[in-house]
């Protein structure tokens, strides 16, 4: 494709943007920000791949996947603000899933501990666990402000932190997994997933694409599943004080 | 909320808690139950602090049941089985049928969901589910305001007789004074983040 190829595309963003002055949604300057944002984040990343992939230096490679994690850390915290120590926990979390997803594909010879294949995949694990982290952290607020009635009483009946909180962790880890789960069910009959998607245009035998897109969906099922079982046992002391109170957040 | 507030209760003492609303009854209670946060001075149980004890463990043995009663989920018996649940003890079963019998609930099926119950109901299950802990002090918010006369009489009845069985103390918050006279052995009035005390004759 070239480069006055790509800028035709911009006529769609014109449409978008000629909606919104017609319409006076106001939404002009965040379609221009975001569009450009888009493309210059898009752009920088594929050079600094370009140049990533030919210098085969690992210190390169950990540091994108750094990145990755406190880029994606710090925007599901967003969802808890008042929550101390929430940016911490979620990047524990997502770090954790991603050391043993990538070691478990790697030992297993299943890709090859290149850039090439770390980098993509990792993108793609540590976003979908910043999804499913963002809703288990919003979903865990509403949950225990609506039960606490149900947490006070067991409190007050003698129950341990983890007793108090069963019902509302099992919630919360359900509720964050159900995106993925219902991904795993459609996709296919839905949604052509992107990254398949992308590989077939660039070439790719379908078959081969579909291999590595079930690779990826069957990674997000073990990552989303991984990261709200360790958020849950993170976020446990944030629900509750010292004392074994419950202590309230302000839910907007 | 308080400054300077002191007393001490006997294992077979039961105390009714008067004062306007807005005093602090409830959260006096909720003090004792550690499940409102103490700032400063100690609270001792059979001569130990508070500060020495895990909350669980306190609250095993000075158990609050709130004035709004909140049924867990599934049948009355799943609410009373809670208590042997959270600290691994077998389940009394003739205790909970005595104590159902003895609230006026022995008509009703233990297998019926506890959401399904009347506001009075669910306030005496709320109760036996508390009872079920057999705790050393049990602290009573208001424990009858949604029961007719006659459970009222039925559930202080149930509970000066388990009182003096079982050795356990009750706090009673109550707004009606003559039940203040007929449940509790001693009378506090809280006011102005302080207690007074009026001994009555020890029936």
């Amino acid at each position: 494709m070239t480069w006055l190829a790509l800028g035709c595309t911009l006529l769609f963003i014109f449409i978008t943007m000629f909606v919104s002055i017609w319409q006076k949604l106001g939404l002009e300057k965040d379609i221009a920000i975001g569009s450009a944002r888009a493309a210059l984040q898009l752009l920088a990343i594929g050079y600094v791949l370009h140049y990533i992939f030919r210098t085969d230096n690992i210190l390169y490679l950990a540091l994108i996947v750094l990145i990755m994690i406190v880029v994606a850390s710090w925007n599901a915290s967003q969802r808890g603000k008042d929550m101390k120590g929430i940016f911490w926990r979620i990047a524990l979390s997502i770090t954790v899933m991603e050391l043993f997803i990538m070691l478990f594909l790697i030992g297993l010879k299943i890709i090859e501990p290149t850039p090439q294949y770390i980098i993509p995949l990792s993108g793609m694990t540590v976003g979908n666990a910043m999804l499913v982290a963002s809703l288990f952290t919003s979903h865990v607020r509403r949950e225990a402000a609506a039960s606490k009635g149900q947490i006070d009483t067991l409190l007050s009946l003698g129950a341990s932190a983890g007793q108090a909180l069963q019902g509302v962790r099992k919630r919360a880890v359900k509720f964050s997994m159900i995106p993925t789960i219902d991904s795993l069910k459609t996709v296919g009959l839905v949604q052509l997933p992107g990254m398949m998607t992308g590989m077939i245009i660039a070439g790719a035998e379908p078959v081969e694409a579909v291999r590595y897109q079930i690779l990826i969906l069957f990674a997000h099922a073990g990552s989303a599943a991984m990261t709200s079982m360790l958020l849950s046992a993170f976020y446990f002391r944030l629900l509750l004080t010292k004392d074994l109170t419950t202590r309230s957040f302000d839910n907007t | 909320m308080f400054s300077d507030l002191s007393a001490a209760i006997e294992c077979t003492e039961r105390i009714a808690v008067i004062g306007a609303s807005g005093q602090g009854k409830s959260t006096m209670l909720r003090m004792l139950a550690r499940l409102e946060p103490i700032d400063e001075g100690d609270m001792l149980l059979n001569g130990q602090s508070f500060r020495n004890a895990e909350p669980q463990l306190w609250r095993k043995q000075v158990c609050y049941v709130a004035q709004q009663s909140v049924m867990l989920e599934g049948s009355i018996e799943d609410n009373l089985r809670v208590v042997s649940r959270l600290h691994n003890l077998p389940y009394e079963q003739s205790l909970a049928h005595q104590l159902l019998n003895e609230s006026g609930l022995g008509d009703l099926n233990p297998r019926q969901p506890a959401a399904d119950l009347s506001g009075g109901q669910q306030q005496r299950v709320a109760l036996i589910r508390a009872l079920m802990l057999r705790p050393a002090v049990l602290l009573l918010d208001e424990a009858t305001a949604s029961l007719d006369p006659e459970s009222t009489r039925l559930v202080e009845a149930m509970l000066i007789a388990l009182s003096a069985r079982q050795e356990m103390a009750i706090v009673w918050v109550t707004h009606d004074l003559a039940q203040a006279s007929r449940i509790g052995n001693r009378v506090w009035t809280i006011s102005a983040g302080g207690l007074s005390e009026e001994r009555q004759d020890v029936r």
